[in-house]
């Protein structure tokens, strides 16, 4: 509040006053902060008052150095004259006088009173104004302003207000630098013994006043951290010993915040001031300009900070305070601080990263509050219903007892309280872990609490305090008997035999019991605790519990707002723990899994052990049996050593009784921390396309004890295509040992390519589980894959579709037709086991297997190993007995035949008996027309059928040619016709087959027209048989027959003649044909029998005999010349008597063609010669020609129209073409010029 | 030496791939849950530090009583791949998210701490460059292990 004295010389201030207030406070004036530069303020509150005001009269003039931030910042003096006399008589000098103390800003406003609408009046006024203006305004400073009370203000107020501006930055101006001087003078004096505190104080404070009151809260908030920082000086000086404060009533509750709390000449003492009271004063005062500044964030880190200082402090004056007072003045700070910083704040005004740190400190301040708060509760004999958890434990285990110079003791009357506390510590059992998980709980206190109390007792000597260590062994509820040090467990081990009522008042020396210490210590509290709040909150359990809940949500919350997640996540579960105990396990189970999720997404697992099992519990309570499951598995999965080997086989128990027993749906489970899997080292296993096989999968069992799986499967994943889904391998029960297992799966046909592991999935009792790790080891899930992949090595490999056997004809050269052959059919496998395979084998038409003969089948060195391309090479192979050879019988049933099994993997041929049947007699040929080959005739087909591979899943079929032939083409030619019409028929037997044939015998039966020259019977001429032919070579048998005619006995007429052949066959059936099967069984050459092969031949007599003949006479051996006459002649000759040709005129008729272009015709072109018709007979016929042009031209033809061209032998007669020369030349064609 | 000293290495992925309990004094059994939990909470002031500061020595971050978390940031740098299944677009973001040594003590030591978060860094490099060593993956060797507590005999 700034003060502006009204001098009122002419009486005015009672009309003007209200005109005035209505301006206050000044909304916005520009001053000078402590380093000179303008800052602009807001809302300057202000008053006006009269100098004759008792608030300034009151002073004493030597105080008004000290105070003088009390004193008016200007004087304005009011004035009005209308007169110009009255004004220099009486006015001016009395003003004078009023301004003349240069000290004080002052100015003046001339208030003019006259009305508008009188001239004179206004002009007087202004009269008298310009000689104020003349007298008081200098050139620097105008010092005077007109108020025109009837006429218009805007202008005048603004002139005021900038004038009350000028004065009041001049004042503060001079009086900030009066402060200074004096401040930098006891500076100096710091160090010198007559200093006093008090005094800087009063001027510091002053200063901070002023400022403060002019809104310049930075410099007044520097001030008071100046003094502050002055202040910490002068109080940790050594050798002086003050009295540090804090002892009153009331003084627990911090008044950090409550400047008021104490008048200050409480709190001086000395030279000084008290420092318990004097911090907390100083920061009261920060704080309130803090929050002016509207600076909340920066009282509470302040705050938080000053909390943490001043605990020290506390605890070094321990011995002086009330039991338990550091305790109790921190948590009220810190709620104090809480509420009010957290009621200044608006949220969304600051830079996000301060923000985040405000809710940081707010979480920090409830924090701390909290571990405070939990430290009264527990030695008021609360710790059972704190939760043992890490953060607890961690935040109470390392915060030393409050150390009271003496400890309290158990007031007189407290009796009945001593026992009801005793009963309550009996009544409450420790709690069991889930599981019978027995770990070591966590300690909530230092040291024990028993001993401590008792040390600190001031009339119990050390003796005594031994004495009460060797009691039995009983633990005490308290749970500090978990604790493990065995001093401690000695501590805890408080004999009951001591507590028989009554005892009570004994002998003080007695050491407490535990419920003695709580009784003492809630008394000695109640003493101390002068906050209601705080006292109701540890007047009871439910209090209790609401108040530590209430904390470390609002911890939690502000925890989570800062993103310190782990902070938060943490109180969490704190807020779960209460939860669990109420009973409200959905909420628990909720914050449990959060904290779990934190714990094991950054793989804390000693942490998460311990959390883990409570959410387990919750789970279970909640029948979520899926998560329950899932709890299990991860408590199971944890690091070995975080729990007995007890524990996880129950663990392993409880899932394994769910999942027989209580699960009605099959629940699914995600066991991948547990059972992890991986491939056989080594190369991957190989399979064909098709084949079913066995995969050995190690599989890691992180069970505790064996484990049955109802089924197993594994998912193989396909690496050359991700979206091809996975091929599932399954197995039956499985037995899983702890550690290292290999289940053999067996595996479904899969496609070709190559696999990886996918995912195990299984199935114990209801619960259907499944793994996706590959391996143990690794590290956890890291969303870092770009710094390693998984090692996805194959672990199976299906090879494309390839041939894995072969079939084939043995041999390619023909058999014998329409006798009982051999037929090899080489089975080849292509590293594969043929084992059980069984071949179908369906013939084709026209071949029929005879079933009569058993079927041979035989190995063969391995053809694949030496030459597998070549199938020739059989034969040679054939030839050298190998030492593995095998020749097996087998029978054929319903076309099948089984193979035997040292035929699995290697190279074998069967052979088939079989009986190419053909109804038609071969054809023989004659030489004029060559035998075409027709291979289609003699080929039959065998069609094969393998069934092999492990469960005759692999097939192969493949039809096989099989070449038939004669064993014989016959073909024949007349070699001569003899004179006397006997022809010498040549028959030549060209071998087809790869087999010596012996022909034994042959004879010829003739068709009609022909027969057998002489008396034969049909034989061959020359008897030289037998006659053998080799393969592929000829033989020729020759008969003599003659035309002529026989008639048949029987009449009919054979229009084809046969050529009968008996003969024997040597040949091997590996190479080609051999002698039929049947004969082969019959034994030995002496009953060998032929074979017969007939032939058709067909003979014709020749029935194109020319009768005539035409010759083209050679033409004169000169050249032949244009122009000149050629004759041409052609003789015509008959050549046989035609008695019964048609043409047989006298006269044929002959006709000569010839271009005539190039040829001019002298004669008869066309024309009759007579001819007779006797053999022999013959003409020429002579035609003149004249060549036309030169060059080669054909010559003339003859030709005879009227008879037929095959009459006629050399047709057409003459050359094609002959040279005609140039003419020669001429005199005749010269003509002279 | 220090009376009470946890030394833990915190991974990328804040997984702690190393423990040693480095103290002279005889260990409480509930103390390492409690050094483990100190240090896990006191990630959360890591984490907001890391990016304040350019030093890699960040020393008394955090204040438990007695005890004082002191921590040595890596500057080691990790490429996340982002995958955006929608768009079937890749992103890659160079992340930096350090590897952490984090030291739970209550020795005021700063010079010795410093240098023995320097050298264990050595030996963390060393082990880092072992081929068959998956960056993120826990340290089993002994090796490293008896040199780590060489060090803090040395150091500590």
């Amino acid at each position: 509040m700034k003060w502006f004295s009204v001098e009122d010389v002419s009486n005015l201030w009672p009309t003007v006053k209200d005109r005035f207030d209505e301006r206050l406070p000044f909304r916005r004036a520009s001053l000078n902060n402590k380093t000179r530069n303008p800052v602009f303020v807001e809302n300057l509150n202000a008053e006006f008052i009269l100098t004759t005001d008792s608030r300034l009269r009151s002073r004493f003039p030597q105080e008004q150095s000290l105070f003088w931030f009390r004193e008016p910042y200007a004087t304005v003096v009011l004035v009005t004259c209308e007169d110009l006399d009255e004004f220099k008589t009486i006015l001016k000098p009395r003003l004078k006088l009023i301004v003349q103390n240069d000290e004080r800003e002052w100015f003046i406003v001339f208030v003019s009173r006259a009305h508008p609408s009188n001239d004179n009046a206004i002009k007087s006024a202004k009269k008298v104004y310009d000689r104020v203006q003349v007298e008081f305004s200098t050139k620097k400073r105008e010092r005077c302003c007109k108020f025109d009370i009837h006429g218009p203000e805007a202008l005048f107020w603004e002139d005021l207000e900038s004038k009350i501006m000028d004065c009041v930055r001049n004042t503060l101006d001079r009086r900030v630098q009066f402060y200074e001087d004096e401040i930098r003078k006891l500076s100096e004096q710091r160090f010198m013994p007559i200093w006093n505190f008090c005094n800087f104080f009063i001027l510091k404070e002053s200063l901070a006043f002023m400022f403060e009151m002019a809104h310049l809260y930075e410099d007044a908030l520097r001030e008071y951290d100046e003094l502050e920082l002055c202040y910490l000086e002068t109080v940790n000086m050594i050798g002086k010993h003050r009295d540090f404060g804090g002892v009153e009533h009331g003084d627990d509750h911090a008044a950090l915040l409550n400047p008021g709390n104490k008048p200050l000449s409480q709190i001086v003492q000395d030279d000084s001031f008290r420092e318990f009271e004097f911090r907390q004063y100083l920061f009261a005062y920060q704080s309130k300009l803090l929050f002016k500044l509207n600076r909340p964030f920066e009282v509470a880190s302040r705050g938080y900070s000053f909390v943490i200082s001043f605990s020290k402090s506390l605890t070094s004056h321990e011995h002086k305070l009330p039991f338990c007072m550091r305790e109790v003045w921190v948590i009220t700070a810190c709620w104090d601080l809480i509420t009010a910083s957290s009621s200044q704040y608006k949220a969304g005004l600051v830079a996000p990263d301060i923000e985040k740190e405000f809710y940081r400190l707010q979480g920090d301040l409830f924090s701390l509050g909290r571990v405070k708060f939990m430290r009264l509760a527990y030695l008021v004999g609360y710790g059972n219903d704190i939760e043992r958890s890490p953060v607890n434990s961690a935040s109470l285990s390392m915060l030393p007892w409050p150390r009271p110079s003496v400890w309290p003791s158990v007031p007189s009357e407290a009796s009945s309280e001593v026992l009801e506390k005793e009963k309550l510590i009996l009544q409450t059992t420790s709690k069991t872990k889930h599981f019978g998980i027995q770990r070591k709980e966590l300690p909530l206190e230092p040291t024990v609490l028993l001993r401590e109390a008792n040390r600190r007792r001031a009339s119990l000597s050390a003796g005594n305090a031994f004495e009460i260590f060797d009691g039995s062994d009983r633990s005490g509820p308290d749970g500090s008997s978990k604790s493990p040090n065995s001093q401690k467990k000695a501590g805890v081990s408080m004999s009951r035999t001591f507590s028989s009522p009554g005892n009570f008042e004994g002998s003080p020396d007695r050491p407490m019991r535990i419920a003695e210490i709580h009784v003492a210590a809630q008394h000695a509290l109640q003493e101390t605790i002068s906050d209601e709040d705080l006292w109701k909150s540890l007047s009871s359990v439910e209090e209790f519990e609401k108040k530590y809940l209430e904390l470390t949500k609002g911890a939690a919350d502000n925890y989570h707002r800062s993103w310190w997640k782990r902070h938060g996540v943490v109180l969490d579960g704190e807020i779960a723990a209460v939860c669990f105990r109420h009973g409200n396990f959905d909420q628990a189970a909720k914050s449990y899994e959060k904290v779990c999720a934190l714990y094991a997404g950054e793989g804390w697992q000693e942490l998460l052990a311990d959390v883990l099992p409570n959410l387990t519990e919750c789970q279970k309570m909640l029948n979520d049996q899926a998560g329950y499951l899932s709890s299990c598995i991860r408590l199971l999965s944890l690091d070995k050593s975080l729990f007995l080997n007890k524990e996880r086989e129950a663990f392993q128990a409880e899932l394994v009784r769910l999942a027989h027993s209580e699960l009605k749906d099959p629940v699914p489970l995600d066991v991948s921390s547990l059972i992890t899997f991986s491939g056989i080292p080594g190369p991957p296993l190989e399979l064909c396309d098709g084949d079913p096989g066995n995969l050995s999968v190690t599989v890691w069992s992180g069970f505790p004890d064996d484990m049955t799986l109802d089924s197993v499967s594994l998912t193989l994943m396909a690496t050359f295509n991700a979206d091809v889904g996975a091929k599932a391998v399954r197995s039956s029960t499985a037995m899983l040992k702890p550690g290292r297992n290999t289940i053999t799966l067996s595996l479904l046909p899969p496609k070709p390519g190559s696999y990886v592991l996918g995912v195990l999935t299984g199935q114990i009792g209801q619960l259907r589980f499944r793994s996706h790790s590959f391996s143990k080891g690794g590290p956890a899930d890291s969303d870092d894959f770009m710094s390693y992949e998984k090692p996805a090595r194959p672990i199976l490999k299906v090879f494309k579709p390839r041939a894995l056997v072969d079939l084939a004809a043995a041999i390619s050269s023909p058999l014998l037709i329409n006798e009982i052959q051999w037929a090899g059919i080489v089975v080849r496998p292509i590293d594969y086991s043929l084992k059980g395979a069984i071949l179908h084998i369906d013939t084709g038409p026209g071949l029929s297997i005879e079933k009569s003969f058993v079927i041979e089948m035989e190995s063969c060195a391995n053809l694949s190993q030496t030459e597998p391309d070549t199938p020739n090479s059989f034969d040679s192979q054939n030839g050298s007995p190998t030492a593995n050879k095998q020749l097996e019988q087998l029978t054929l049933e319903d076309g099948k035949i089984n193979f035997p099994d040292w035929a699995s993997d290697m190279d074998s041929v069967i052979w088939v008996p079989i009986w190419a049947k053909s109804d038609s007699l071969p054809r023989g040929s004659s030489s004029v027309a060559p035998p075409r080959p027709n291979m289609v005739d003699g080929m039959r087909t065998i069609a094969l059928n393998l069934e092999f591979g492990a469960s005759h899943n692999q097939t192969f079929e493949r039809t096989i040619a099989v070449h038939f032939s004669d064993p014989f083409h016959v073909s024949s030619r007349v070699i001569d016709k003899c004179n006397e019409g006997t022809l010498l028929l040549q028959v030549i037997l060209q071998s087809q087959v790869k087999a010596t044939l012996t022909v034994y015998d042959a004879w010829l039966e003739l068709q009609d027209g022909f027969v057998h020259a002489g008396q034969g019977d049909g034989r061959p001429t020359l008897g030289s048989f037998p006659l053998a032919v080799s393969p592929t070579s000829k033989g020729g048998i020759i008969f003599n027959i003659c035309l002529g005619k026989t008639i048949d006995e029987n009449g009919a007429e054979k229009s084809e003649s046969i050529v009968n052949i008996r003969y024997g066959i040597s040949g091997d059936r590996t190479s080609g044909a051999h002698p039929p099967v049947a004969m082969e069984y019959s034994g030995s050459d002496a009953s060998r029998k032929d074979l017969t092969f007939r032939s058709v031949l067909v003979l014709q007599r020749p029935v194109l005999d020319p009768c005539m003949a035409v010759g083209f006479l050679p033409l004169p051996s000169v050249d032949l010349r244009v122009g000149q006459l050629v004759p041409m002649k052609w003789r015509v000759e008959m050549l046989k008597d035609l008695e019964d040709k048609e043409i047989s005129k006298h006269n044929v008729l002959y006709e000569v063609n010839a271009n005539p272009e190039n040829w001019m015709i002298a004669g008869r072109k066309r024309g009759y010669i007579p001819l007779s018709k006797k053999q022999g007979s013959r003409i020429v016929i002579s035609v003149l020609c004249v060549p036309l042009v030169a060059g080669y031209v054909r010559p003339p033809q003859l030709g005879l129209p009227n008879v037929d061209e095959s009459d006629i032998s050399c047709n057409p007669p003459g050359p094609h073409l002959v040279c005609i020369m140039p003419p020669a030349l001429s005199s005749s064609f010269c003509v002279p010029v | 030496m220090a009376t009470t000293a946890s030394f833990i290495i915190v991974s990328r992925n804040d997984i702690p791939i190393y423990e040693a309990e480095v103290g002279s004094a005889t260990k409480r059994e509930d103390a390492a849950q409690l050094h483990q939990f100190v240090l896990h909470a006191a990630l959360d002031i890591v984490q907001d530090l890391a990016w304040t500061t350019s030093a890699m020595f960040l020393k008394n971050i955090d204040r438990f009583n007695d005890l004082v978390v002191s921590v040595y940031v890596t500057a080691d740098k990790s490429v996340r791949c982002i995958t955006l299944k929608a768009f079937s677009i890749r992103y890659f973001l160079d992340i930096f998210k350090h590897t952490r040594l984090m030291l739970l003590h209550d020795s005021r030591n700063d010079d010795g701490i410093k240098s023995f978060f320097q050298e264990v860094h050595e030996l963390y490099i060393k082990v880092l460059l072992n081929p068959l060593y998956l960056p993120g993956a826990r340290i089993a060797s002994s090796h490293f292990d008896t040199k780590v507590r060489a060090l803090a005999r040395k150091y500590l």
